[in-house]
């Protein structure tokens, strides 16, 4: 199996007596995606930003590739630029063009020369089917376009592992396909990737595993298959239900 | 008879214009003061908006007591401490200067551009727009939003970092059109120097009057000056606001 690229262990989370996370635990492979499904306002973003220590936890523990985050000493500047983050509402730097959103991380964190980091953002935003709109500045693509940026942004610095935290759920219903499908490709391609989403599609798609969280705690998890044919949980089996109606599984769009 | 004054608008012109040279000698004085104290205040006042927003439980109290301070007191007020806090501590002042010298059309025009009056004026002036200045960064520092620096965090970038490529870029380009409102304003203030001695366009004018004793031609002329001046200033941070603009938005 091999070592774990994250592990989260038990962690806390509350904001004054609101409590979001209620000691939740999980172990990410390396090329494993998983898919976690949260309802709306239960501290989805909380769970990305507690792993990436950018709104660290009360309690509990989070390792990446055996190294506590948790530990006072750790240069949290350097785990970041190992673990990508893509976005719901994108957060493209509005002032860059799509090739300087994407190379400005490996100049100003991995310090990259000029035409290595361009050439690189370059690659990155081939793989993502962006590379013809380079010079563009954010306000002048869409927003699937954009969040495709944003996915090369994130692959650009070649992260142990990427977040997305409910990647498509700000996109019109048209865009989310070739958001869905860039996400696809590179889960195929290898990517080590948490992905909070509702595109139950996708989940089935790609995922190792599936957790649903609920309440701060992880009500039910599983592969793909259990989810679909024998879920066991009450709460889920309405959830999932819901995202169904709501959301539909988009799977026409997938070319799988 | 004898007390009637009877208009002579061109003599009255032509005997103010005589004085070109002290017209000059004052406008290059009020542009040496706007320019340094703009330039300070930029420096001190963008300073002092990121304290107030990125820095921390001390220093961002520390940043809103002076912009509180400065904004809440008259600059006439700060203008006089500045000015007497020497005496009143007993500091004994010494008298020195430096200026330039040159000749032009026959009149020689000399300017001191640094004595301890000069200094009071463009220390008080400097800090007086920095706290203005600072509350024009923070306001476009804020419409930028924390998510930017988040996305810039999460690329590893540090919080300076992500300041200073990020989120400045971004802010120093919004802040143009509310920023030019201290750009337009303070060449104006810059007139209260004349309180305490220094030979600005204000204070040359008052000689100019007690010259020629034509008062109101002598000022409108001014007016006239400070008029073209704050339109090119506006004009120029117009430009420059759409030159700068990024594509899109």
């Amino acid at each position: 199996m091999g070592k774990p690229v994250i592990s989260v262990v038990d962690i806390w989370k509350s904001y004054n007596d609101l409590n979001v996370l209620n000691g939740v635990s999980f172990e990410l492979m390396e090329k494993e995606v998983k898919v976690i499904f949260v309802p709306s306002g239960s501290g989805k973003s909380t769970l990305l930003r507690c792993i990436n220590m950018l709104n660290p936890p009360d309690k509990g523990e989070i390792y990446l590739r055996g190294q506590n985050l948790m530990d006072s000493d750790v240069d949290l500047n350097k785990i970041r630029s190992r673990i990508g983050m893509v976005f719901q509402h994108f957060n493209l730097f509005t002032h860059l063009k799509a090739i300087d959103n994407v190379s400005i991380g490996l100049r100003r964190v991995k310090g990259l020369s000029k035409e290595e980091a361009h050439e690189k953002a370059l690659m990155a935003l081939k793989s993502v089917k962006m590379a013809e709109w380079a010079d563009h500045y954010p306000a002048q693509l869409s927003g699937g376009q954009q969040q495709r940026v944003g996915i090369a942004r994130a692959l650009a610095m070649e992260p142990d592992v990427i977040l997305f935290d409910e990647p498509t759920s700000a996109l019109d219903p048209e865009l989310i396909g070739e958001v869905l499908q860039v996400m696809l490709d590179i889960a195929k391609s290898g990517t080590t990737m948490i992905v909070v989403t509702h595109e139950l599609g996708f989940a089935k798609a790609v995922s190792s595993e599936m957790i649903f969280l609920g309440e701060g705690v992880i009500l039910e998890r599983g592969t793909p298959e259990h989810f679909f044919t024998s879920p066991e949980s009450e709460r889920v089996k309405k959830f999932l239900k819901q995202l169904e109606v709501l959301y539909g599984s988009h799977e026409e769009l997938l070319k799988l | 008879m004898i007390f009637q004054y009877l208009p002579e608008p061109i003599d009255d012109l032509l005997s103010v214009l005589g004085y070109w040279d002290l017209m000059l000698s004052g406008f290059i004085m009020t542009m040496w003061l706007y320019g340094i104290a703009l330039l300070m205040g930029f420096i001190i006042g963008l300073s002092f908006a990121i304290f107030r927003q990125y820095g921390g439980w001390i220093l961002s109290r520390i940043a809103t007591a002076y912009i509180e301070l400065i904004r809440g007191t008259p600059l006439l007020a700060q203008l006089f401490l500045f000015y007497f806090l020497p005496y009143s501590l007993r500091i004994p002042i010494v008298k020195w200067n430096y200026g330039i010298n040159f000749v032009l059309f026959g009149k020689d025009i000399s300017i001191i551009l640094l004595n301890h009056r000069v200094l009071v004026g463009i220390i008080t002036l400097s800090l007086n727009s920095s706290a203005y200045q600072a509350e024009y960064f923070r306001g476009a520092i804020l419409s930028i939003g924390t998510e930017q620096l988040i996305a810039a965090q999460s690329l590893g970038m540090s919080r300076l970092s992500g300041i200073r490529h990020i989120i400045l870029p971004q802010a120093l380009r919004r802040v143009i059109p509310a920023w030019s409102n201290e750009a337009a304003y303070l060449p104006k203030y810059t007139v209260v120097v004349y309180f305490i001695g220094v030979l600005e366009l204000f204070a040359q004018a008052h000689n100019i009057v007690a010259y020629t004793f034509v008062s109101l031609l002598t000022y409108i002329i001014v007016a006239i000056i400070f008029l073209v001046l704050i339109t090119t200033i506006s004009k120029g941070l117009d430009y420059i606001y759409k030159r700068t603009s990024i594509p899109g938005l």
